[in-house]
């Protein structure tokens, strides 16, 4: 037993700090690193970059991180597990073009229509999950097998339900909501907000949170403490089933289409952020606001690379470069944290 | 709980059994000429008409048996290469292919060719260099795709006049449909005396054309006009053109007619585009194979129509 406090669940209060100072100290080097990388490159291109700060450019920006960041809260539920979820483009794509027939449904009026699609596109995201977890769980299969099968069945299956055709013309209410603002932000962008805030509760202010962590840091501890792991373990893929099928309703309201190939590699991109953002893939360490700094970060910087005119194969470089970067600074975060124990 | 695992278990296995449904082969007509038809990703619709047009054009004609394959994905060359491969074990007649790289597929096609099979090559052209080492020549029959974004370049030209300023929004880089379709906006640029902003890739996709469109406008906030290399590129920018609240300050071209921009078209927010009869275009191959099936000696580029359409009533 070597993590001995490091969440090791007992019926009362599970991982609550001993010693708070050096648990504030390990959090604060966890974000920091990614939060001044991304402060440093947002003053960068505020000096740099003509436009940068305008409104418009910050509310692209967030328009844009929009989708990667919702797939991402998802993803980090499962990579905190030390699982993965390589099926999420695809079967975000499948949950788009089920819920666009929906939406399309001409025996149903629109706001009816609205709803059903909504709940039908998260229906889809979370049985999907549902089978990646149980799965993976069920047979002790690694996650990266089940869900890269999931990422076929889920592709093959967005072809076949429309015999690969493009839906388009959805209703008027509903693509509206895609360009929407509220409080001066995009809607979208709060909806993805909300769930990164929702997400960030229940991962550190709930029971079922906290063995989300222990599990990804000792699972066999967790289980001889009398938790059922197998639960958890497929909730965290239920889970970014939801957020996927969430992220595809986002996805069709904002570019009005639903295509049977659209989300290709956007799996990669949700690891990115949630890499980057500092969450082990080995599981049991990381955060939600890491995920969001993380996703922040790669919008930044595919926006300001653009805005000061780097071509796009410099652009494609510089993007991988800086998550072999990310990845390097994790390795000295986690020595200095173990060094503060 | 033990219990309702197992039913689960065998409900997530019993699950995809349903889902991978064996399909049947036809049995083959030896009498008749066999045509293999190797096709390009069948997950974008324009091979998927593509395919399906040379089908119902088979069954129509009812004189030749057809074999189509097609690939899951834009660049997977090696199925193409085995599809090829396959067909010469198999002896068939004529191999009709829209080929996914213009120098890969020589190799083998040369082989075809030296196996007495007859080889038309539609779609994209076959590399000139990658033929003449291979010491094979052969006809294409296939739009161009050059003279296509010329068109349809100009159409925007027109319509801002000398010194409009516009950025080209382009396919995917190194394949040669996205290569010739740059030449043909960087030829309107030239011809319509043009201001060229910036010229990016967004790999055929609505989503990061959007997204790349956006971040050019804001570097560019004077753009009047905008080719993109496809259709599918062209909506991801006509979104972003209306959530920068400029519909219809910033004019549009694209390519390849798909059904979803007939709306734009009408709306006006797509100015013009081009249709290369897709669907037509695979069918067009095999009446060629056929042709020289019979004797008829077939070389060099045989051009297929292409047409500019615009908006009804302008």
């Amino acid at each position: 037993m070597l993590n001995e406090n490091r969440g090791i669940p007992d019926q009362v209060a599970v991982s609550e700090p001993q010693r708070p100072a050096h648990a504030v100290v390990q959090r604060v080097l966890r974000e920091a690193g990614i939060g001044i990388a991304l402060l440093m490159l947002i003053a960068i291109f505020s000096a740099s970059a003509p436009h940068f700060t305008d409104e418009s450019n910050i509310t692209n920006i967030l328009t844009q991180i929009t989708i990667n960041l919702i797939m991402a809260t998802g993803m980090t539920f499962v990579i905190l597990i030390g699982g993965i979820d390589l099926s999420v483009g695809s079967v975000m794509a499948l949950s788009a073009m089920v819920a666009g027939l929906v939406l399309k449904a001409e025996t149903l009026p629109v706001p009816v229509a609205i709803v059903a699609a909504a709940l039908t596109s998260v229906a889809v995201g979370m049985v999907c999950g549902f089978i990646n977890g149980f799965v993976a769980s069920f047979w002790g299969v690694p996650s990266f097998i089940v869900t890269l099968g999931m990422l076929n069945i889920a592709r093959g299956g967005a072809l076949e339900v429309t015999n690969a055709r493009t839906l388009f013309e959805f209703p008027n209410a509903f693509n509206d909501f895609g360009t929407a603002t509220l409080l001066g932000m995009p809607a979208i962008f709060l909806v993805a907000l909300g769930l990164v805030l929702l997400g960030w509760g229940v991962l550190t202010r709930t029971v079922f949170g906290r063995l989300i962590y222990a599990i990804g840091n000792n699972e066999e501890a967790v289980r001889l403490s009398g938790h059922d792991t197998f639960i958890f373990k497929v909730a965290a893929f239920v889970i970014s089933g939801l957020t996927v099928g969430i992220g595809a309703i986002v996805y069709m309201a904002r570019l009005t289409i639903a295509s049977p190939i659209l989300g290709t590699g956007f799996e990669l991109n949700a690891i990115a952020a949630v890499i980057i953002g500092g969450t082990s893939l080995n599981g049991g360490r990381g955060s939600l606001i890491g995920t969001f700094l993380g996703a922040c970060l790669i919008g930044v910087l595919a926006d300001g690379l653009i805005l000061i005119g780097v071509g796009d194969f410099v652009r494609q470089m510089i993007t991988g470069g800086v998550i072999i970067l990310a990845v390097i600074l994790d390795s000295y975060r986690a020595r200095i944290a173990e060094r503060t124990r | 709980m033990k219990r309702m695992r197992r039913v689960l278990a065998i409900i997530s296995l019993g699950l995809p059994l349903v889902l991978f449904v064996a399909s049947v082969g036809k049995a083959e007509d030896t009498k008749k000429p066999v045509i293999g038809l190797v096709m390009k990703s069948l997950a974008n619709e324009f091979f998927k008409d593509m395919q399906e047009g040379a089908v119902k054009h088979v069954e129509e004609r009812g004189d030749l048996t057809l074999i189509p394959v097609g690939m899951h994905s834009e660049t997977d060359i090696d199925t193409q290469i085995n599809a090829v491969e396959n067909f010469i074990t198999k002896k068939v007649d004529a191999i009709v292919v829209a080929p996914a790289d213009s120098r890969a597929l020589v190799p083998p096609l040369a082989r075809a060719i030296k196996a007495g099979i007859v080889v038309i090559n539609i779609d994209v052209a076959l590399d000139e260099a990658a033929k003449k080492q291979a010491g094979v020549s052969l006809a294409f029959v296939g739009p161009d795709n050059r003279a296509g974004a010329k068109m349809s370049g100009d159409e925007l030209a027109k319509a801002l006049g000398p010194g409009g300023k516009v950025v080209i929004i382009e396919g995917n880089p190194g394949a040669d449909n996205a290569q010739q379709r740059k030449l043909g906006f960087d030829d309107s640029v030239k011809d319509g005396k043009l201001d060229l902003l910036d010229s990016r890739t967004a790999h055929w996709e609505t989503e990061e054309a959007n997204t790349v469109f956006s971040n050019m406008l804001t570097a560019h906030p004077d753009i009047q006009g905008v080719m993109a290399a496809n259709d599918s590129m062209a909506l991801g920018v006509i979104k972003a053109i209306d959530a920068a609240g400029k519909s219809g300050q910033i004019k549009v071209v694209g390519f390849d007619n798909i059904p979803a921009v007939q709306p734009l078209l009408k709306e006006g927010k797509l100015l013009a585009t081009i249709d290369q009869f897709g669907s037509q275009m695979a069918a067009n191959g095999i009446d060629y194979a056929m042709k020289a099936l019979k004797g008829e000696k077939l070389e060099g580029w045989i051009k297929t129509p292409i047409k500019l359409v615009t908006a009804p009533g302008s």
